[in-house]
């Protein structure tokens, strides 16, 4: 009762699609295509419900999507070659079309409507690709806008429309993103019901002369389906070994970056290198040349002759055609995969990419912008001062050192033991000027046991954990006998000629010191080398170095380098 | 009947495209002159005052030319504003104590970053080349690279930015 109710409502089986000539694999082009669009818009919604279309953002939420959320990888790489895969079974679809000359009269707006969605279909990938506003994606876009501003007249316009203003920005990305989501699969979806619909009504051109006419289901319906799983079962494969696809490091204005467009577009990227001074020019007639041909195809090749061995001229064109293209972008890849300072830099911009995204994955993506990522790393902050205020004088690597080194284990039980046994040594004091004078530091020359147990109070002063209480008290007694000439070790009272020792290398100590060494509680005016900070950084920038070196204290070389480059 | 008097026909005929292509009009006017807005504005605010670089002593006399970010203390972007924004990059070179060259890193051809290849400035994405001075030797650029004004201010460099139009010959900015 359901079935005759809607059969009366949705009459589907009252004029069955028929096929002339039978069902033939040549026919299910069409089909495959329309389940390609279906998953690219079931795939482009899933990822529109991640991305976030900002210069700030969009390359963190297509790191997260592709790095973080559940098949993230798997979705976008279905989308991104997915739509390969549309340009390529579009591009066969345009072939069959030919070869059968169903192109003909009174087919040629279904075969114009065809060229339209094709040239639509990478329109659609190169704004799909600047979507991700990586390296690749941010280059590609300059580049491609660059181009189009090339154009005579209306370039300056086309690039402030492009870019939605003067510079690439927020608007650049949000009307890619408007064209990428919404305008262009409108449009597409218009133009592809207008060319079934069309093609439906014309009927297909047989293959062969054939007075037959079958129903489309189940004969054709099974083949169409046979080619669909096909084509899912390849890009399934390309997504799975490539784990979705890949993603360069965020877009860095400053970082050179050997940009190169999407592969449908690849041809036109070898042309403009073998034109020479006419790439400009190439770079707009190219297209405009294929466009036009394939537009005035059905029109060169009229009349009713449909048997390919008939029609060699135009068949032989566009044959010649497409090998030409396949040629430019095989020579083009050819070229990449030659160049050997080419494929070292690509290597240093991939460990790059694999860094922003581990950091992205770890610590998440200041919103300040994608390039912060890099900045996220512990004491990046204070290596970064470190780096432009202290490594010449005391970094180990440094030529022009004229302190102490500032190196992993820097005040542990160790170096604090080795510094009170030689302090004018090379690595302690030992560049400096006081090193030379009456008033540097003597050695502590004191029995193996006490020089520890004075080591052990020392050490207490940072405030580090493990002391040995014993050995400290002891240490304060020998402190008091041997160091009480010079130093004091009582919070707020300076020594008599040497620094005070309170708190020795803890993180207030650090930022009392940096703030200002010359102090009577530190070197003293006339001893220190050494300028005060406190009018050149701020507080929370001195706190931020005391606490790194405070870290530095149990720090390995090997937790300096997992902290990873600057 | 009325309905098939050929005139109250012709009548009705325009009468319905003009309401309609009237309607279309109204609606398509506005935004199309929405869309078209930030065309011909300065969304991305750049800063016209020289850039502080740094002290001048990073730069040593003879030293091969080096890479410095050019940062913009407030850059408006859109609805956002944003703190020390990187615009891009210059590369300066000290030729003698106070005469300093520096070049944008953007290539003149179509605008890709440069890169110093140890000899020469490479632009990756079309292999322009470009002499330690900034002339073109090989590539598609059809100029040489864009030199920047610098000055020395308190023993500080500073460098104004300028973005120059691509792919052209002549050098006028953007």
């Amino acid at each position: 009762m359901i079935k005759a109710f809607l059969r009366d409502r949705i009459p589907l089986d009252r004029a069955p699609s028929m096929l002339a000539g039978g069902a033939s694999f040549a026919h299910v082009f069409g089909t495959v295509l329309v389940f390609l669009l279906g998953l690219q818009a079931l795939t482009g919604v899933a990822l529109a419900a991640f991305y976030s279309p900002s210069t700030t953002d969009a390359w963190a939420s297509v790191a997260f999507i592709q790095d973080q959320v559940a098949w993230g990888w798997l979705i976008r790489g279905l989308h991104y070659h997915g739509g390969s895969a549309l340009v390529i079974v579009a591009g066969l679809h345009l072939l069959q079309t030919a070869i059968a000359g169903a192109y003909k009269q009174p087919r040629e707006v279904v075969w114009w409507l065809g060229v339209i969605l094709l040239g639509l279909m990478i329109v659609w990938s190169i704004t799909g690709y600047w979507l991700r506003w990586d390296q690749a994606g941010y280059w590609a876009s300059q580049v491609e806008i660059g181009i189009a501003a090339g154009t005579p007249v209306a370039g300056g316009a086309i690039r402030a429309i492009a870019l939605g203003g003067n510079e690439p920005g927020n608007l650049t990305l949000t009307r890619a993103y408007a064209l990428h989501v919404v305008a262009l699969p409108a449009l597409v979806t218009l133009i592809t019901v207008a060319h079934i619909w069309l093609a439906r009504r014309h009927g297909t051109t047989p293959m062969r002369v054939a007075n037959t006419a079958v129903r489309r289901w189940p004969a054709q319906t099974v083949r169409d389906v046979i080619a669909m799983a096909i084509v899912f079962v390849v890009l399934m494969s390309v997504v799975v070994v490539q784990h979705g696809t890949d993603l360069a490091a965020p877009a860095d204005p400053m970082q050179a970056y050997d940009a190169r467009p999407l592969w449908p577009v690849r041809w036109l990227f070898e042309l403009r290198v073998l034109a020479g001074s006419f790439e400009q020019l190439a770079a707009m007639a190219a297209p405009a040349i294929v466009g036009g041909f394939l537009i005035a195809l059905p029109l060169l090749d009229h009349g009713t002759e449909r048997r390919p061995m008939r029609r060699k001229l135009w068949l032989g064109a566009l044959a010649g055609l497409f090998a030409l293209i396949g040629a430019l972008t095989v020579a083009s890849f050819a070229r990449d995969a030659n160049d050997s300072a080419l494929a070292k830099r690509l290597a240093k911009a991939e460990v790059q990419a694999n860094r922003a995204r581990k950091l992205a994955a770890e610590n998440g993506v200041p919103v300040t912008g994608a390039l912060d990522v890099y900045k996220t790393p512990r004491f990046w902050k204070a290596r970064t001062l470190f780096e432009a205020r202290c490594a010449n004088c005391h970094d180990a690597t440094s030529k022009e050192r004229k302190g102490p080194v500032i190196a992993p284990g820097h005040g542990d039980r160790r170096w604090l033991t080795k510094f009170l046994q030689a302090p004018n040594d090379d690595q302690f004091w030992g560049l400096t000027k006081l090193a030379k004078t009456e008033a540097a530091m003597k050695p502590v020359e004191l029995p193996a046991a006490d020089l520890a147990d004075l080591v052990e109070s020392l050490y207490a002063e940072s405030g580090a954990d493990s002391i040995d209480q014993a050995k400290r008290e002891r240490g304060l007694k020998v402190f008091e006998s041997a160091c009480t000439d010079c130093h004091s070790i009582e919070e707020g009272v300076s020594g008599a000629s040497g620094p005070a020792l309170a708190r020795l290398g803890s993180r207030d100590y650090y930022t009392s010191f940096i703030s200002n060494p010359k102090s009577a509680l530190h070197m003293g005016a006339d001893k220190s080398e050494m300028p005060r900070f406190d009018r050149e950084l701020s507080i929370v920038d001195r706190d931020a170095l005391a606490e790194y070196l405070v870290w530095l204290r149990t720090a390995t070389p090997q937790d300096l380098v997992n902290l990873g480059p600057l | 009947m009325a309905d098939n008097d050929p005139d109250r026909r012709k009548f009705l005929k325009v009468a319905t495209c003009a309401l309609g292509g009237g309607v279309g009009l109204v609606a398509a006017v506005p935004v199309v002159r929405f869309v078209l807005d930030p065309a011909g504005k300065t969304t991305v605010s750049t800063p016209s005052e020289p850039l502080d670089l740094g002290n001048v002593d990073r730069f040593r006399v003879g030293a091969p030319p080096r890479r410095v970010e050019v940062i913009a203390p407030l850059v408006k972007d859109g609805w956002t504003s944003a703190r020390d924004v990187v615009l891009g990059a210059a590369w300066i070179r000290r030729i003698e104590p106070t005469k300093i060259e520096a070049f944008s890193a953007v290539c003149p051809h179509l605008g890709c970053a440069i890169g110093w290849e140890g000899k020469d400035f490479l632009c990756p994405c079309h292999d322009s080349r470009f002499s330690v001075t900034g002339e073109k030797t090989t590539g598609p650029s059809e100029r040489g690279l864009d030199p920047l004004p610098v000055q020395i201010k308190d023993g500080r460099l500073q460098l104004t930015w300028v973005r120059y139009k691509t792919g052209s010959s002549s050098r006028e900015p953007v």
